[in-house]
């Protein structure tokens, strides 16, 4: 049986969105079996920001996985932040996996990093800076690897963040891609295997894209998306 | 004078920082004495802070705020995969 997920990333919520998103919210129930949420969920990362995300989200009649974004780290709260997101019934992702819908959907990932894409990415060389810079991406993607490897479900998905392929970039400057992702992490999930990848970040990216190894990748940022979820009917089946 | 160049960057990098802002993707042209800001934030509180943030980084230029608000409409058609 198939099953439809909605997802969304980049809603950056602040005071005065304080109940703004709720109502997109309604009857989602009718459209989704599960809401991806992904990162920079606040403007500038704080626990205030980061109650108001969590009591838009409360309480939903599908579940809800979060991971974090890069605002959502900027004022070094973010296990406040996702303390606040879990007390609310969310789930989150930190280079973790979850499965959900009774065993059905496996859901592993975390916010991704930066680092470039094939033949024109950073590596471990030289000062210390760039070298940490790098391994943060490749830890992330190993990290990944182990949360894939745990699921043993009818399907499973990739909640990042950074996006791991170029493509859904397009339209974004390309000399900030190195920023905005890293290829590391499409290939950790196409080496485990995924049925969709889905990220944010990229504001001004693009919605479609694919890995090299052909998992589909969508960037679901708001600005992207213009709409407040994307809907996406995984299975042979139509949903 | 400053050059344009420079003056740009600094009103960029002023975006992404100022805890006010803290917004990344707004591009900035400088033209003369005119500065232009364009891209696209979650809401209209964000737009006026961003003039504010601009014209305190770039004193002396009119600053010319183009930036949209991004408009959520429903959630659409699903995509079958
Ligand atoms: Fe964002
Ligand atoms: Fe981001």
């Amino acid at each position: 049986m198939s099953i439809r997920v909605a997802a969304v990333a980049d809603i950056h919520l602040g005071e005065a969105q304080r109940g703004s998103y709720r109502p997109h919210l309604e009857g989602i129930e009718e459209r989704a079996d599960v809401l991806l949420v992904g990162g920079d969920l606040t403007r500038h990362g704080t626990l205030d920001e980061g109650k108001i995300v969590a009591e838009e989200f409360r309480g939903l009649p599908v579940p809800v996985v979060f991971v974090l974004g890069n605002h959502d780290y900027h004022s070094d709260v973010e296990e406040e932040i996702i303390a606040v997101l879990r007390e609310a019934g969310g789930i989150v992702l930190d280079d973790t996996a979850e499965t959900l819908l009774g065993g059905r959907l496996g859901v592993a990932g975390g916010k991704g990093f930066g680092g470039g894409f094939a033949g024109k990415s950073a590596s471990e060389f030289g000062e210390p800076e760039t070298k940490a810079f790098v391994r943060h991406t490749r830890e992330i993607a190993d990290r990944w690897r182990v949360a894939l490897k745990s699921l043993d479900t009818e399907y499973r998905m990739v909640l990042s963040h950074y996006s791991p392929v170029k493509e859904t970039l397009h339209g974004e400057p390309p000399e900030i891609y190195p920023f905005l992702g890293s290829y590391l992490l499409a290939e950790a999930v196409d080496a485990e295997g995924a049925d969709l990848i889905v990220h944010g970040h990229a504001h001004a990216g693009t919605e479609k894209g694919m890995t090299p190894g052909g998992i589909r990748v969508r960037n679901v940022a708001l600005p992207v998306l213009r709409r407040a979820y994307a809907t996406y009917c995984l299975g042979s089946e139509e949903c | 004078m400053d050059t344009p160049h420079y003056v740009a960057a600094r009103v960029q990098q002023a975006l992404a920082e100022d805890g006010r802002t803290n917004e990344l993707g707004i591009r900035v042209d400088v033209r003369g004495d005119q500065l232009f800001l364009r891209g696209q934030v979650t809401g209209d509180d964000q737009r006026h802070l961003l003039t504010e943030v601009a014209q305190e980084a770039a004193p002396g230029l009119t600053v010319h705020n183009e930036v949209t608000c991004v408009e959520v409409r429903d959630p659409g058609e699903e995509e079958q995969l």
